[in-house]
């Protein structure tokens, strides 16, 4: 009797560590799961945008029809936008690792490279769509600043769901410290998020409607 | 990992540790929890009944203790506490129906607290056993003698009894119902790690000698029954639990007066936590376990309340100031974006932790047999599980604020 009034504290401790082990284990197993989707999706992103960007290469030299890259470029922006939605997701459900904000760098960095694409093929093709660049903070402490992020995120959605062949939405979060990001950021003097860019001329800071936002279309 | 993680992980490790505390308990003692030693000698006993404005029920509370069938019952001592109503006039005919067994008094002045009451009927007591039972509960028949038994053991000071609540006729009672049966269980699970905290006043024996020597109770704490129960350990005593001795109490049955009753246990707690917090990690379990238990539960409560807070309040600012944007913006108030719920690890271990203590709380309420009393059904437990415990913070808080203000008074 002596014996377990003494040791079942003990026992109950152990339990408890056994239990949290197992716990945290399975945690780890299940973040680790949507990681290697992500990463498994984030490839075949990666490979399908350096194809976008030989394609432009060759637009640029050859006489390679433009819509075959607007195309190209729509579909994918789609692809990412979708995967970004998921990715969201899975970050929101990451509780114990923090790898998933590691995935969105690399997925901001696709979306940099896509937006270069896009100016590049703005210069060379005469294009009919409209380039919508949402530049945003990732980590926002500030409630005033998330608030509005999360309305911009609300309008842009709508603004793409209304005009899908006419919108290449390319939303990129500024934190991830790109050489490219940041010279591409200079080239407008942008220094406060977070802003939409249209048709990489039109800066606009302030919250608006996707009707309003529809006036600098093309 | 952030810090809401880190601090949801810290009482994920809590919750399960004392689940897991608990259900060790019951494994290993699951078949003495109906146990009580046999009667080997009838203890003189002297029952004192505190009352103050309770016409309504002390005349059914010292008939139920003379139907009590304690062949060695040699005094029912009722305290009249100078009520307003007609109790002392009740008292006093119970006292001439009964001349040889009930002993009808009043204090000189209203003392202002039940222990004022209980010792100064106490001095009347001059048997073994002194046992105290409030006057609106209601002992079933049996249970002193079933309480006899534990003083065979020199080193018991104190038994106490399962507290079940009489009224049950609206939802607040009900939910009492469920928690007192839980409470009932936890403490004697407690008992066999000899840290039953508390001897609750609808009944409760003690060997006077003892009672007398650690000087009665204590007139200046809210909880005197939770005060003296420290005591009798602080003294090196043995708390004994008979669970077959079944007491009926009357709940509160409007929020108001279940507040204002769990504000002053609350504040109880505390002032007896004070009193003998030079005790911690000594005197035995009273240091190693229920002291720390309770400055932990009081700490992990009001911490974990103010982080929810902090949630709540950026919560309703974030909303407030998306909606003013929304409307700005002629955008979705709401979303399904806004709507969708992403498991993750925290809501999987939020979900075992209420699934493990929806297991403890069913096998405590199939732990006990109740005559004339229906078991409560499904939902009425979900809702004790949901609702009901989520106000024990708000009772905390409330009592933090009456305890930094000085409000602490009966």
């Amino acid at each position: 009797m002596g014996f377990w009034k003494k040791y079942v504290f003990l026992q109950a401790l152990f339990l408890t560590i056994v239990m949290f082990l197992i716990g945290m284990y399975v945690g780890i197993a299940f973040e680790q799961n949507q990681f290697d989707e992500m990463e498994g999706y984030y490839l075949k992103s990666e490979i399908s945008l350096m194809d976008i960007v030989a394609l432009n290469n060759l637009v640029m030299n050859k006489n390679i029809s433009c819509e075959v890259l607007k195309e190209a470029s729509f579909n994918y922006a789609d692809k990412i936008y979708e995967e970004a939605t998921l990715l969201e997701d899975y970050e929101k459900s990451g509780k114990i690792s923090e790898k998933m904000t590691e995935v969105h760098k690399k997925y901001d960095l696709l979306r940099t490279i896509l937006w270069m694409n896009v100016i590049k093929t703005r210069e060379r093709c005469k294009t009919d769509f409209n380039s919508v660049v949402y530049l945003y903070n990732y980590s926002v402490k500030d409630l005033t600043l998330k608030a509005e992020q999360s309305v911009w995120s609300k309008v842009l959605y709508k603004l793409k769901k209304d005009n899908p062949d006419k919108v290449i939405l390319i939303p990129i979060a500024v934190d991830g410290n790109f050489v490219s990001l940041e010279s591409l950021k200079s080239e407008w003097n942008i220094t406060e998020y977070p802003v939409v860019i249209i048709n990489d001329k039109q800066l606009v800071y302030d919250i608006n409607s996707s009707s309003n936002l529809e006036k600098y279309f093309k | 990992m952030d810090f809401l993680t880190i601090v949801y992980l810290i009482y994920a490790f809590i919750a399960f540790y004392f689940l897991f505390l608990f259900v060790l308990i019951y494994i290993q003692n699951f078949r003495k929890i109906q146990e009580v030693p046999s009667i080997t000698k009838k203890y003189s006993v002297s029952v004192v009944i505190p009352c103050y404005n309770e016409e309504k029920s002390i005349g059914r509370t010292i008939q139920n203790l003379i139907d009590n069938n304690y062949s060695n019952l040699k005094k029912i001592i009722v305290v009249d506490d100078c009520s307003k109503d007609n109790s002392f006039k009740i008292m006093k005919e119970y006292e001439k129906k009964y001349p040889n067994l009930v002993l009808s008094v009043q204090t000189p002045k209203n003392t202002g607290c039940a222990a004022g009451a209980k010792n100064y009927g106490s001095k009347f007591a001059k048997t073994e056993i002194v046992g105290f039972t409030d006057a609106d509960s209601f002992p079933e028949e049996g249970s002193i003698e079933k309480m006899m038994g534990f003083f065979d053991d020199l080193s018991v000071g104190a038994v106490t009894s399962t507290v079940l609540v009489h009224n049950r006729k609206n939802i607040l009672e009900q939910l009492q119902a469920i928690e007192y049966i839980v409470i009932k269980f936890t403490r004697k699970l407690l008992e066999f790690v000899d840290s039953i905290y508390v001897t609750p006043g609808p009944l409760a024996m003690y060997r006077r000698e003892y009672f007398e020597k650690i000087g009665r109770f204590d007139e200046k704490n809210l909880t005197e029954d939770i005060e003296i129960t420290w005591r009798f350990l602080e003294n090196g005593y043995k708390i004994k639990m008979s669970v077959p001795s079944k007491v009926y109490s009357i709940a509160p049955n409007k929020f108001k007066d279940w507040f204002k009753q769990r504000i002053r246990w609350n504040l109880g707690g505390v002032q007896t936590m004070i009193k003998y917090s030079k005790y911690f990690m000594r005197k035995g379990m009273l240091g190693a376990f229920i002291l720390p238990f309770f400055v932990f539960s009081w700490f992990i409560g009001v911490f974990g309340l103010s982080v929810v807070l902090y949630r709540l309040i950026r919560i309703i600012i974030l909303k407030f100031l998306s909606t003013s944007y929304s409307i700005q913006a002629h955008a979705a108030i709401l979303s399904m974006q806004d709507m969708r719920l992403v498991p993750n690890v925290l809501i999987f271990t939020g979900i075992i932790i209420f699934l493990f203590s929806f297991i403890y709380t069913f096998i405590a309420f199939y732990s006990i047999q109740e005559k004339g009393y229906k078991r409560p059904n499904f939902i009425l437990m979900m809702a004790y599980m949901i609702f009901y415990v989520a106000l024990y913070p708000i009772i905390l808080i409330t009592s933090a604020y009456k305890l930094l203000t000085g409000k602490v008074h009966w």
